[in-house]
């Protein structure tokens, strides 16, 4: 029993670090221009696609296969925002118009992904560990996978709270992120942070997309699933202001998934936290695990 | 009088549609648009008027459809019955929704209304016994007047007239001081709470109507059908609800009629020989350029253009 428990600690809490990654594209965003971004989830797609191009269809080897579908995204952000959020704020559009022309451009990235990929999903190499790869511990099994999640996005973090508390460039991002209109006075560039955001955003739900293939597969789920409804929630539960916060509230949220999963039903998983991330809002829309306490 | 001609002829232009075509997959497909131009009308009431946003529509469109389902095929009730039942669930199920519209609003609201969404689809899948979950309910009646079946033609008919209506209990809205109160609103909540407008109701309002509108869209939708699966509930048809809402233009009363319709057509446009992989990529691709170029959207452009047609004074149609 305790063995069971145990076993859904490990795996609910990496599944919703994951989850907490594809939450930090939506920060990152709200922290610089106050709009979210509903293709959000399309980059993890994205990234999972190209990585599986770049690393099964032209046997690149991982590490280049990994910085090149990453650099593809993060040309992405910035064409998301050069097309889509500048058009859009320079003709007067508001919020309203960013959120439907996100929204058409997820739809746009799952045709285009059927067309060029066909709707079956394929099987991702077994790059972290294939699915018999684990190290017991005390009678757990943690499969490879997982601790490869979890190094992962330790690393990520670190280098994260690298960049935003250690250099200039991340220094500039969280002025920007505070008041706009003084750090544009300050002699900022905030077209460089705004830039830096989107880039930000899609680069970290990119990698979590290709963390996430092993389990959901190289396939549509990953960019029409709810998994970016996940996404949303984690970032809802870190108050959207806090990169910490957030991966702790996916963290939490797999939890919740898995141990629900254990305890009441598989079929109701999603409806319970679902549930849960509309109690939240309407309770607490600052967010559970944020201990900032910034402006909404 | 010349204002008078042109929605004559506009009318006529409708009514008279299924005398020219015998086609029956295009008077599908006209129906199939005149039940999206009703729901996009009660989206360009929520977000246009009322300054809501729901991104859970297509939960609402379910509960209309399989409640209307459930009520004429396992309890055996008329169709009409069927009808406001699914329109009654709905309105109920807008009211609750509207209760964390007091307090949250835009993205958070945007969230707790696509949460709506994704439970209510999912609630369609896993409760079997009620929705036949993803195998399909089946064996839905199709319109009929005593023992005669309408025919595609008659429930075009039937349709065009249940979209005047709603456009018109809309517009009647609009101009009593419930819309002026709902347009103050949208400009700002506070300030319209001090002037001793109760927001809280008007939200509920807001969202009950736009809720029966898309509950009424369902219920017509599954009896147009006969058949209901849980693809035409998701979140992409949500996320093109308000998509044909935007497009149609939010401000305007014929947006949702303009909306609705265009992007229903426009696929099926686009799907000439040889693109039929394409055409949903193009569709989006379209929209976003309509969103980014036109971003009042197409209803008020079309609306200038009848005026230049027929020489309007602007005072004349400026309630339009």
């Amino acid at each position: 029993m305790l063995q069971d428990i145990l076993q859904n600690i490990v795996s609910g809490a990496s599944i919703g670090a994951t989850y907490g990654l594809v939450g930090l594209g939506v920060v990152f965003l709200w922290l610089t221009i106050s709009r979210i971004n509903f293709a959000n989830i399309s980059s993890a797609m994205l990234g999972a696609y190209l990585f599986y191009s770049f690393y099964t269809q032209l046997n690149l080897g991982f590490f280049i296969s990994f910085v090149l579908s990453i650099g593809v995204i993060a040309l992405y952000g910035l064409g998301l925002r050069v097309f889509i959020y500048e058009p859009i704020r320079k003709r007067g559009g508001g919020r309203l118009e960013f959120v439907v022309a996100t929204l058409m451009l997820c739809t746009f990235w799952l045709n285009l992904i059927i067309v060029v990929y066909g709707a079956l999903p394929k099987p991702f190499p077994p790059v972290f560990g294939g699915s018999n790869d684990f190290i017991s511990l005390g009678g757990i099994r943690i499969p490879s996978l997982y601790l490869n999640i979890y190094l992962v996005i330790a690393i990520l973090m670190v280098f994260i709270y690298f960049i935003l508390n250690k250099t200039l460039i991340g220094k500039s991002f969280r002025a920007a992120a505070q008041n706009r209109e003084a750090a544009a006075l300050m002699g900022i560039d905030v077209k460089v942070t705004t830039s830096l955001s989107f880039i930000m955003a899609t680069v970290v739900v990119g990698i979590a997309g290709i963390l996430l293939a092993p389990i959901y597969f190289v396939s549509l789920e990953l960019g029409g699933g709810s998994i970016g409804v996940k996404g949303f929630a984690s970032a809802v539960l870190g108050g959207l202001t806090n990169p910490y916060g957030t991966i702790l509230g996916g963290i939490s949220l797999g939890l919740l998934e898995n141990f629900s999963t254990l305890y009441i039903s598989s079929t109701y998983r999603d409806i319970i936290s679902f549930s849960v991330l509309v109690a939240v809002l309407i309770l607490k829309p600052s967010g559970i695990f944020n201990w900032k306490r910034k402006k909404i | 009088m010349k204002k008078l001609i042109f929605v004559v002829g506009a009318i006529l232009l409708i009514v008279l549609f299924p005398i020219f075509t015998n086609n029956s997959y295009h008077l599908y497909l006209m129906n199939r648009a005149l039940i999206h131009a009703i729901l996009a009308t009660g989206l360009v009431f929520l977000t246009g008027f009322a300054g809501q946003i729901s991104l859970g529509q297509a939960g609402f469109y379910a509960i209309g459809a399989y409640t209307s389902a459930y009520f004429t095929v396992k309890l055996g009730m008329p169709i009409t019955v069927g009808v406001i039942a699914g329109i009654v669930i709905s309105v109920v199920a807008g009211f609750l929704l509207s209760i964390p519209s007091f307090k949250l609003k835009a993205f958070f609201l945007s969230l707790v209304t696509i949460a709506f969404g994704q439970i209510v689809w999912m609630l369609v899948i896993n409760l079997t016994p009620i929705t036949g979950g993803p195998s399909g309910f089946f064996g839905i009646p199709f319109y009929s007047v005593g023992n005669n079946m309408l025919s595609f033609g008659q429930v075009f008919w039937l349709f065009g007239g249940l979209l005047f209506v709603s456009v018109f209990i809309m517009y009647r809205i609009k101009h009593s001081h419930f819309g002026r109160a709902m347009l103050a609103m949208n400009d700002d909540d506070v300030a319209t709470e001090t002037c001793g407008i109760s927001t809280k109701r008007l939200k509920m309002a807001a969202f009950g109507f736009s809720a029966g509108l898309a509950g009424l869209a369902g219920a017509l939708y599954a009896h147009l059908a006969g058949f209901l699966s849980p693809e035409p509930f998701t979140f992409f048809e949500s996320s093109n609800f308000v998509a044909m809402a935007v497009v149609g233009g939010l401000r305007h009363m014929s947006g949702g009629v303009v909306g609705g319709i265009g992007l229903t057509l426009l696929p099926e446009f686009l799907r000439f020989g040889g693109w039929e992989n394409y055409y949903l990529m193009v569709t989006s691709i379209i929209v976003i350029l309509i969103i980014i170029f036109v971003p009042m959207g197409l209803g008020p452009i079309l609306e200038s253009l009848f005026r230049k047609i027929f020489r309007l004074k602007r005072s004349n149609t400026k309630t339009l």
